[in-house]
């Protein structure tokens, strides 16, 4: 549409076969994993080779179709030998206390948090999901309905403890992270009780928003 | 990995099924050399700035991201599951190229960074987004921009 408007274009593009249909005017497909289409985190080398071959397509003149592939692998996919899963407490009021310390490492480390989508403290996840479980619908502002008051707490929960794996040493995978976080913690099994919970309740928003966006179907039991 | 073949089940055949527009036009615009071109990011990953609503599902607004907002202000709410955060959670180029293309100008590669950058929701049907394509391209004349980065997740 841009191109359109009289904008030059290139699309770096996650899944090949989605932009051999789509034939934007310039696509540079990449082997990196989805949500990280310009590679590894801190590696601005690579990200560097990756946006470079993007932006040379702009000087080509073969179009209205390019699609190209940036075939180099980034150095970091591979689990980590080195990474050290943090051990922590049973129960979800414990383990939440217990992993703030290395979240706050993270923070330090990283120098900012993708927590924050919910507008509640890390403090009040515990309490607020124990509702949910029980039966109750709380909705906390600025959100106007329980669903998306939870949702965002869901998001919230795994973008802490996402980082809080990454907060030392040497940085694990995504796959690491997840089966961690999944298999490992009260989080995600808290995650998974809500899921259930909120798929039996009769309110239709929570119903549909706990079957889709709590729990990627890979790590459903 | 985003090879297919890399992608976990049942994703894979999620990613695969999902309808891709088409379009009845093929515009395809040239332009100057690199070194002259004046870039801005659209990213599809629905990033807000730290204290505003999320996207909300199916939404095909555009938001606009000043180039000057600080990066530890900027959050990713796009609603899917199924893409990782924690290469987000490290560095935001991988989503947000943003030091990348910053670097580039500096060292002549490419005219200049846009001042301001473009957020959507990524999986918000083509068809609604028409506004937005439109409030996009009014804003990239203003900054006499000319070469997009489309950035996916």
């Amino acid at each position: 549409m841009l191109e359109e408007r009289g904008f030059a274009t290139v699309a770096l593009a996650s899944v090949r076969a989605q932009a051999e249909k789509t034939r934007p005017p310039r696509a540079l497909w990449t082997t990196s994993q989805m949500g990280r289409p310009l590679g590894e985190p801190n590696d601005p080398a690579f990200q560097r080779r990756v946006i470079l071959a993007a932006l040379a397509l702009l000087e080509r003149t073969d179009g209205p179709v390019i699609l190209a592939d940036f075939t180099e692998d980034p150095a970091g996919w591979r689990d980590s030998p080195g990474w050290v899963p943090p051990v922590l407490p049973d129960g979800f009021a414990a383990e939440i206390t217990a992993i703030l310390p290395l979240w706050h490492q993270a923070q330090t480390r990283y120098g900012r948090t993708s927590v924050g989508l919910s507008f509640l403290a890390p403090e009040a996840w515990p309490g607020f999901t124990a509702g949910f479980l029980a039966g109750a619908l709380p909705v906390t502002a600025p959100f106007e309905t329980a669903a998306l008051s939870l949702r965002f707490v869901c998001d919230d929960i795994k973008a802490l403890y996402g980082e809080a794996a990454q907060a030392v040493g040497a940085a694990p995978s995504a796959r690491q992270v997840d089966a961690w976080f999944w298999r490992q913690t009260e989080a995600g099994r808290l995650l998974l009780a809500l899921r259930d919970t909120a798929m039996a309740s009769e309110n239709n928003a929570l119903k549909t928003v706990g079957g889709r966006f709590f729990v990627p179907v890979p790590w459903l039991p | 990995m985003a090879r297919i073949e890399d992608i976990p089940l049942p994703t894979r055949d999620a990613v695969l099924a999902v309808p891709c527009p088409s379009f009845e036009t093929t515009p395809f615009v040239l332009g100057p050399p690199l070194a002259e071109r004046r870039v801005a990011i659209v990213s599809s990953a629905a990033l807000i700035r730290r204290g505003d609503m999320p996207f909300s599902f199916g939404s095909a607004e555009c938001r606009f991201l000043p180039a000057s907002t600080p990066v530890a202000e900027i959050l990713v709410s796009h609603v899917s599951i199924n893409f990782d955060r924690a290469g987000f959670q490290r560095d935001v180029n991988v989503v947000y190229p943003i030091d990348r293309l910053r670097e580039l100008a500096a060292e002549g590669v490419i005219g200049g960074v846009a001042e301001t950058h473009y957020t959507v929701m990524g999986s918000t049907d083509p068809v609604g987004m028409v506004a937005a394509a439109d409030q996009i391209a009014g804003q990239l004349r203003q900054e006499r921009i000319d070469s997009i980065l489309l950035s996916p997740v």
